[in-house]
């Protein structure tokens, strides 16, 4: 069941181009982003159990770092962009996961929404380094070598690019998937079960849960580059608490407790997002109503419904 | 050879004294179990034992290394498990993987991760091997929150078994369990011992059957000290002890093992 | 230095009724800072409407007071919503506060539009007063007494009165509480309604000196929570510590260096986790 669902999406996704309107296409590209990073925060939540409202920052620092990459630096290859993003959310997030996982529970969402909050007013205050609310600039960056300089924005965004930010979702996919089969994944799921006894069978859990932090906000990095090539800009609102409310939101929605909940998450709450957005202004009080709904009856979200007993994680 | 022993260990809270000065020795190949009434420090003593707290004075040393508060982690490494006295088990996790969790920590892939588990023949023959000597071999692939009570503990035991420790200390191994199933779970774990390798085994335990009926060796508690410290036949001399410790001769005093 | 205090007064209420629900229902309300904001928007409202009628204007703050206080009716129906997922893991209660965020933002975008909403004219009513060598308006002093009443008034009340001691038992022991025959959902529902109260007078009195604002709840959650977390989580001096901190380290940062601002608070808030894990006041239990 789950090998099907999970192929129905592959095919759907690569044939997306041949199907879908340049628009929806669009739609599609941060949906993209945003299943690379809720891979991350869903080995955080689902795997090790500890449930961050900061997600958010890395995703922002993902962003940023294109930013600085393409503009400041004038580096516009995206394979070096990725590394440069991954490196620097692993760098990042080894002080303030240590700091993080010394606490759980809604402690640690706390602390990891403090967190964001200070990169985010880090963000908006320091003009000169990061231009303020107005962000950075995202220049269009060159795919394994390539420019595409024959290609309009949108041609690039929805060829090019599109079947890049899959290619990478795909790597990413596959990466999480070992991640959580591992015997690495499996000691992050006995943390998250039972601390005590993990310790006690010689499983140092403070070191699972950083390593589970770390790779997680690399996962977070990576979805945010992604999500500002489209944007073309990275501004501080990616690093607001109520983003990382959003990213959580979306996992629930998917469905936590399986595999392809990330990418489910994503894709309904995108497409979602614009059909409210067209019908309402009001949109933010509908998503309140679905999230309760979610949370109340289906709290195993999308993939809860559709593929009960498959746990793959 | 002494593997686990507590020189002159004090333990205060405040000023609750909890443990006044207990010095114990555990030898490969014996079995040791630690009596006494409510609040006479067994608890305490093996927060002690087990790495779990630090002494306010004294020593703990297992293998000639001072562990005092070193934590769960580092002494099930030099080769000390423990089981606690409530049942510990992942809920959601399978027999055969809490087992695999041991079996993965002892062999040190819990850094491994990006390699297969579900392919680690090394990994899953041990698994199955500890499984088949607690007679969980039939429940591999059920999840620990679905087993009934009695497993539970088995398994909770098991899995500690799997880290293939020198010594194992057990938090009342039978405690939430029927009277008719301590004995068949205390066999289970002596014949476990000997086929894992495990040399030497400390106890806690209220049930006098299972204390007078497995030990080797017997020490009493009262008041945070060691009030008597012997064999089972001359704490069963010694009707002061016996009063203040068991309160009664055991029903099953002079059960020959 | 005094406009901090002003501000710690206001975030002390706030805080004071997160901790309140937290101590209590071991839930973290992320929408309270939602309760703050509607707090203001009713508060400007109220006073418009009263000033309208005739009122004379040195009686706003009592319009304020009542606003706030009438508004915390929206309190026992929210906790009959959250009450459908008290067994659950705390990160679903969480997020169904979240999901009140966002319901609660959109309300107040509905009846009061997105423009800033101000209340003209009746800040400097009271007059202005010098101390040593500045003016405060004398409404500052207002809050800031009104503040410490509330506090002083809450200690009396969580120490003293038969409800507040039931209160007290619920937070340290859930099931012994229960078990002497303590009806939880009254308890939680009366919990709730105050501490939404907290956040509605809070947000109602705040807003003579400042414009309301869509973003003010979500922007004022942040500070609330560092001001838990210095205070240590739970702990009701604790909250009036950590508001004094966090009010007037503002203060005195946005008079300096305004670029520090909140940097300076989560400095603040990361130095007390390293330093003293459980917050500066927290109970031995939490």
């Amino acid at each position: 069941m789950a090998r099907a669902l999970g192929l129905a999406a592959v095919t759907a996704l690569v044939a997306a181009p041949w199907i879908l309107p340049p628009y929806h296409l669009t739609l599609l590209l941060p949906a993209l982003g945003y299943s690379i990073a809720l891979l991350g925060l869903n080995l955080l939540f689902g795997t090790t159990g500890l449930l961050s409202f900061g997600h958010a920052l890395f995703v922002a620092l993902g962003a940023y770092t294109a930013a600085v990459m393409t503009t400041h630096l004038g580096i516009k290859a995206f394979e070096l962009v990725l590394a440069a993003a991954a490196g620097v959310a692993a760098v990042v997030a080894v002080p303030v996961g240590l700091l993080c996982v010394r606490y759980v529970k809604i402690y640690f969402g706390m602390l990891t929404l403090a967190f964001g909050m200070l990169f985010y007013s880090f963000l908006y205050k320091f003009y000169t380094l990061t231009g303020g609310d107005e962000g950075i600039r995202v220049g269009r960056p060159t795919l394994l070598g390539q420019a595409f300089e024959d290609l309009d924005k949108v041609a690039f965004l929805t060829g090019p690019f599109y079947y890049y930010a899959l290619g990478l979702l795909g790597l990413a996919a596959l990466g999480m998937h070992r991640i959580v089969t591992s015997p690495f994944g499996l000691c992050l799921r006995a943390v998250r079960e039972n601390p005590d006894k993990a310790g006690s069978l010689a499983v140092g859990v403070r070191s699972y849960r950083l390593a589970a932090f770390v790779v997680a906000a690399v996962f977070g990095a990576v979805g945010g580059t992604l999500l500002a090539v489209p944007t073309g800009l990275a501004d501080p609102l990616l690093a607001y608490w109520t983003h990382s409310g959003n990213l959580v939101f979306m996992l629930l929605l998917g469905g936590f407790e399986h595999f392809l909940g990330p990418l489910v998450g994503a894709v309904v709450f995108i497409f979602l997002q614009d059909q409210v957005m067209s019908l309402t202004p009001y949109w933010r009080f509908v998503f309140g109503v679905i999230l309760a709904v979610v949370v109340i009856f289906f709290p195993r979200g999308l993939m809860g419904l559709l593929a009960p007993r498959a746990r793959a994680a | 050879m002494t593997l686990l022993e507590a020189v002159d260990v004090r333990k205060r809270y405040g000023n609750v004294v909890a443990l006044d000065g207990v010095t114990l020795a555990v030898a490969a190949g014996e079995f040791v179990s630690i009596i006494g009434p409510n609040g006479a420090g067994k608890t305490t003593l093996v927060n002690l034992l087990s790495g779990q707290s630090a002494p306010s004075s004294g020593a703990v040393r297992f293998k000639g290394r001072d562990v005092g508060g070193v934590g769960p982690v580092r002494l099930a490494r030099l080769g000390m498990a423990r089981a606690f006295q409530l049942v510990h088990v992942f809920p959601a996790l399978t027999v055969g993987e809490t087992i695999a969790v041991a079996v993965v920590s002892r062999l040190g892939r819990g850094r491994r991760w990006l390699a297969a588990l579900a392919h680690d023949r090394a990994v899953w023959e041990e698994v199955a091997e500890v499984a088949e000597i607690f007679g969980l071999g039939g429940a591999l692939g059920r999840p620990a929150r679905t087993l009934p009570q009695g497993d539970k503990k088995l398994l909770d035991v098991a899995s500690a078994f799997a880290l293939r420790p020198e010594l194992i200390l057990l938090d009342e191994p039978t405690s939430g369990v029927s009277t008719a199933d301590k004995h068949a779970i205390m066999e289970v774990l002596v014949g476990a011992a000997r086929r894992v390798g495990v040399k030497a085994i400390v106890q806690v335990e209220h049930d006098m059957d299972i204390v007078f009926g497995y030990s080797d060796r017997i020490v009493a508690l009262q008041q945070g000290r060691v009030l008597a410290d012997g064999p089972p036949a001359s704490i069963l001399a010694d009707e002061s002890v016996l009063a203040a410790v068991v309160g009664r001769p055991p029903a099953g005093a002079g059960r020959v093992r | 230095m005094l406009g901090g205090v002003f501000h710690a007064a206001v975030l002390f209420l706030v805080a004071a009724g997160l901790q309140l629900v937290f101590g209590v229902q071991r839930i973290l309300n992320l929408a309270c800072g939602s309760f703050y904001a509607l707090g203001a928007y009713t508060g400007v409202s109220a006073v418009g409407w009263a000033l309208g009628a005739g009122l004379p204007a040195p009686l706003f703050v009592l319009v304020l007071l009542a606003a706030g206080v009438a508004l915390a009716a929206i309190g026992p129906p929210i906790e009959r919503l959250l009450r459908t997922i008290y067994d659950r893991d705390e990160a679903f209660q969480l997020l169904l506060t979240f999901a009140l965020v966002l319901m609660l933002e959109d309300v107040i975008r509905f009846v009061w539009g997105t423009a800033p909403v101000q209340l003209g004219g009746v800040y400097l009513v009271y007059g202005q007063a010098r101390i040593a060598s500045t003016t405060v308006p004398v409404y500052n002093l207002v809050v800031i007494a009104a503040g410490a009443l509330i506090a002083l008034g809450m200690g009396w009340f969580l120490a003293r009165s038969r409800f507040g001691r039931i209160v007290r038992a619920t937070a340290e022991n859930r099931e012994m509480a229960e078990a002497l025959g303590v009806d939880m959902s009254r308890v939680y529902v009366r919990v709730f309604t105050l501490g939404v109260g907290l956040g509605t007078v809070g947000g109602a009195l705040v807003i003579p000196a400042t414009a309301a604002m869509n973003e003010m709840g979500i922007e004022l959650i942040v500070e609330a929570f560092a001001v838990v977390v210095i205070g240590g989580l739970g702990s009701m001096r604790g909250a009036a510590a950590g508001a004094l901190i966090v009010g007037v380290l503002k203060g005195v940062a946005i008079a300096t260096w305004p670029e520090v601002e909140m940097l300076a608070i989560y400095v603040i808030v990361i130095a007390v986790l390293v330093l003293r894990p459980a917050g500066l006041f927290a109970r031995a239990t939490a």
